[in-house]
């Protein structure tokens, strides 16, 4: 077995990684890794004013600060009955905007442009690049001054509060921003024009579901009151649970989302791909141009989407100007009406679909929701990485796979404070299967054995099942058996491991122990997976799912097993009778 | 010719990145920092980083998981000078302001279920000097621009840097601004180190303590004109812990004492 890893992921804003495992021709296990500690900010304002909560609760993400606080500013005033001016709407809206611009152009051009020309770092591509190292870090300084502005600092100002703002920006400041924003727009359009025409590798495209707020009016926009999904449906912002189903899992404190048992995308590709047919002016030209279906397929895309849409704020920010210009008084801050209540805030922070959720019970904040998007994103991140790596596996680059990984993970932007740097890769060690087996075997697990009975190798799982059966190892069942739902039910948290044929490409007797759900993102070995596995499984079965799989070496009409196979199973029994002792895992050395 | 630059490294544990990004958000000064001194570590910045003997290591974030609290130890062993920058480092954060053991895991079970971690064990959120010896704090949340290149510029001259100890109420006095206090505004700045450039009172908009506890301020005194003013004690307790971190036990205990 070999790992490919990658623990520190430089480049990301926060501290995570990806460990690809590699267990013969097979991708066994992809982990993004968040190593950051939990910080459990949905506990610490709960018992503290509304005030203080919109004070800390952006404290989560230095870099979508803003986002966290217009986001939690949505949903207090959600929650409080507050309705504020559209003086201060605008406003708050300039504010975002200083935030994506900043963000935008800090990720395209510092963290993943790099990678594209071969330096190691912004500073280095300096040499061969001067000029757009230059512009961009005016850009970037730019959206930092937009913020510094309107919000009082570059990071974590408090000038916006619930009910408006504390201090007005003055009409030089405003017609500052204008100017200096019509200035940048020839080296806008290069920016457009550099990353849209980047050659971005096709591996790893696959198809996936995106998600983003639905801004109305037939708008492209930053934030909303629904949710709108690639797939065309809506959800209202109360019902944001029905998008997210967020869950836990064991290698990381940065929790998971899932849309109806799927892994979704949120981003600036996501919205490109779905509201993207609504740019106008420039940014719509722009988006006819170079916009096709692999923007819908390949997450490396993102980078081009940020540019689409650092040209998108750029158009946007003198018409915001003029429109907050055309108010002149200032309005006063609303107080709140009520001391209890319940409500939900959603925007689109750099990174994708923000959302926070407040309760207030007398005035003091009782319950606290909130859904960052690099988590909604991890999920899609690992199977995009499993994809990916499995294609450079099959295709012989096996040396290139750490590098994709690493391009897109950074990709997605992730903001790993929020949540979760990057890639290892590793090869199994011989009979890792053993130690899989026996950790499963302890958690007490219900086998189910899969096959046909009259396919030679293919009978395997059922073989097994069988003989498992003799041993008198309990919770053991047939395919044929667990046809009858009512086997499944209840036995939520307990491990399901399938036993059966699965042609991975390797040696006939190789053994392997997966997540089934490695199985489902690996296309290419989901067409070699014998017909047997079915839909019946939940959501929440999935999640504990494994697959034993024995790779056969003929699943031809036949009634015996080969030989290679014959031995595996053997083995296999040999093992669930005696199951070895779990050894303790040696650190990974990057 | 010999390389006589510092060596430095930026390290970041548990927090929100704020700090480093502000290092990033210098953008002026950026490639002067990258040039006056060999940045041996950025995570945030470079791909290229090297862990190994360093003249300074500047570290932003709470300590928060068993491998953290490792390559803290790890860090202090290889730097000669050691710098907390942002409130995370220097005083834990808001995550520290869960000051009971009890506490904390009570809330981590609530977030985080039952759940047994397989990449490292979580730790109650401290600031770095709970676990290793810190030679200078730079407060902030985040640390501020202007304290931050003085800091620096002074490191690689081989100066200590000065910092201020007084509170924010200085600073807003010098922007000659009014009270906040004065038009009962539950506003903390008697309390909070300076350095901010008391941004959020020029905004009038109350300091809510981000830069942290100053060691000189009479919190007795202030918690009892807050009182005075009509302010819930709890309101006021909470208001006074959510920068602090782990430095508001003393008081807390103080305070307690002084009740009975």
């Amino acid at each position: 077995m070999k790992t490919i890893s990658i623990d520190q992921l430089p480049r990301v804003e926060g501290n995570g990684g990806v460990i690809a495992t590699i267990d013969g021709n097979v991708v066994s296990e992809v982990k993004f890794l968040v190593n950051e500690g939990p910080r459990l900010i949905e506990r610490l304002t709960v018992g503290k004013t509304p005030e203080e909560d919109v004070s800390i609760a952006p404290r989560i993400c230095a870099i979508c600060s803003v986002s966290h606080k217009n986001a939690a500013l949505r949903a207090m005033e959600n929650t409080l009955g507050v309705k504020v001016q559209p003086k201060v709407t605008l406003l708050r809206e300039l504010t975002h905007m200083g935030e994506f611009v900043e963000s935008h152009s800090l990720h395209v051009y510092y963290l993943a442009l790099p990678d594209y020309v071969g330096f190691p770092n912004a500073i280095a591509m300096a040499s061969k690049f001067p000029f757009e190292v230059k512009i961009a870090l005016e850009m970037k300084q730019f959206g930092n001054a937009i913020m510094h502005t309107l919000s009082g600092r570059y990071i974590h100002g408090e000038n916006l509060v619930i009910g408006g703002f504390g201090l007005y920006p003055t009409r030089e400041d405003l017609v500052w921003i204008k100017n200096r924003a019509i200035q940048f727009m020839p080296f806008v359009f290069r920016t457009v024009e550099l990353f849209c025409s980047l050659d971005y590798p096709a591996i790893p495209e696959a198809d996936t579901v995106y998600a983003c707020c639905e801004p109305g009016d037939g708008q492209y926009g930053l934030w909303g009151d629904e949710i709108i999904i690639s797939t065309g449906e809506k959800i209202a912002r109360d019902d944001y649970k029905s998008l997210t189903n967020e869950f836990l899992v064991a290698h990381s404190y940065c929790k998971r989302s899932r849309y109806k048992g799927n892994p979704y995308s949120v981003g600036a590709l996501a919205r490109v791909n779905i509201l993207g047919g609504r740019l106008r002016g420039e940014a719509g030209k722009m988006y006819k141009k170079y916009f096709n279906t692999r923007w819908k397929q390949n997450p490396l895309f993102h980078n081009a989407a940020q540019a689409l849409e650092i040209l998108y704020c750029f158009e946007k920010l003198p018409e915001l100007v003029d429109a907050i210009l055309a108010i002149p008084e200032n309005p006063p801050l609303v107080a709140p009406e009520n001391k209890n209540g319940k409500g939900t805030g959603i925007v689109e922070a750099p990174r994708g679909l923000l959302i926070h959720h407040y309760e207030v019970k007398d005035g003091l904040v009782s319950a606290v929701d909130i859904i960052t998007p690099t988590a909604q994103n991890a999920q899609d991140i690992e199977r995009y990485c499993t994809i990916a790596a499995q294609k450079l596996l099959d295709s012989g680059q096996e040396d290139k796979i750490r590098d994709r990984l690493d391009l897109i993970v950074r990709a997605f932007d992730p903001c790993i404070s929020c949540s979760v740097h990057m890639a290892e890769v590793k090869r199994a060690p011989r009979h890792h299967w053993k130690k899989k087996l026996a950790a499963l075997q302890a958690a007490g697990p219900i086998f189910v054995g899969v096959g046909r009975k009259d396919r030679s190798d293919d009978r395997v799982g059922l073989e097994l099942a069988e003989g498992m059966k003799e041993l008198g190892i309990k919770d053991v069942y047939l395919e044929s058996e667990i046809e009858e739902d009512h086997i499944l039910e209840g036995l939520a948290g307990r491990p399901l491991l399938f036993i059966d044929a699965i042609n991975m490409g390797d040696r006939p007797g190789k053994i392997v122990v997966l997540p089934l759900q490695q199985l489902f993102w690996n296309a290419v070995l989901s067409h070699r997976l014998l017909p047997s596995l079915t839909n019946r499984l939940t959501c929440e079965q999935i999640k504990y799912a494994y697959i034993l799989g024995i790779q056969p070496e003929s699943t031809a009409e036949g009634r015996l097993l080969s030989g290679p196979v014959r031995k595996s199973l053997e083995i296999i029994l040999k093992e669930i009778k005696s199951p070895a002792v779990p050894r303790i895992e040696k650190r990974a050395v990057s | 010719m010999a390389n006589d630059k510092l060596k430095i490294g930026i390290y970041e544990l548990t927090g929100c990145a704020g700090d480093a990004l502000l290092i990033v958000d210098c953008e002026e000064e950026l490639i002067n920092i990258f040039t006056a001194a060999d940045i041996e570590v950025f995570l945030m910045a470079k791909s290229d980083n090297r862990h190994g003997e360093l003249d300074v290591a500047l570290i932003e974030g709470s300590v928060s998981t068993e491998a953290e609290r490792e390559e803290l130890l790890d860090i202090r062993r290889r730097a000669g000078v050691v710098v907390a920058i942002g409130g995370c480092a220097c005083v834990g954060g808001p995550q520290a302001a869960f000051l009971d053991k009890k506490d904390w895991e009570k809330n981590l079970r609530k977030v985080y279920g039952n759940i047994e971690f397989s990449h490292s064990r979580p730790l109650q959120s401290k600031p770095i000097d709970a676990y290793i010896k810190v030679d200078y704090y730079l407060p902030g949340c985040p640390i501020g621009k202007d304290q931050f290149l003085s800091t620096f510029a002074r490191m690689v001259n081989g100066t200590p840097p000065e910092l201020f100890r007084f509170p924010v109420c200085v600073e807003c006095k010098w922007h000659e601004n009014d009270c906040l206090l004065n038009k009962d505004i539950l506003c903390l700045g008697p309390l909070t180190l300076a350095g901010c450039g008391s941004v959020c009172p020029d905004h009038n908009v109350p300091c809510f303590g981000c830069w942290g506890p100053t060691e000189e301020a009479n919190q007795i005194s202030v918690f009892h004109l807050l009182r005075e003013k009509g302010f819930d004690t709890e309101v006021i307790k909470n208001r006074m812990a959510n920068y602090s971190g782990t430095r508001i036990t003393e008081f807390f205990e103080q305070f307690r004492k002084e009740k009975r």
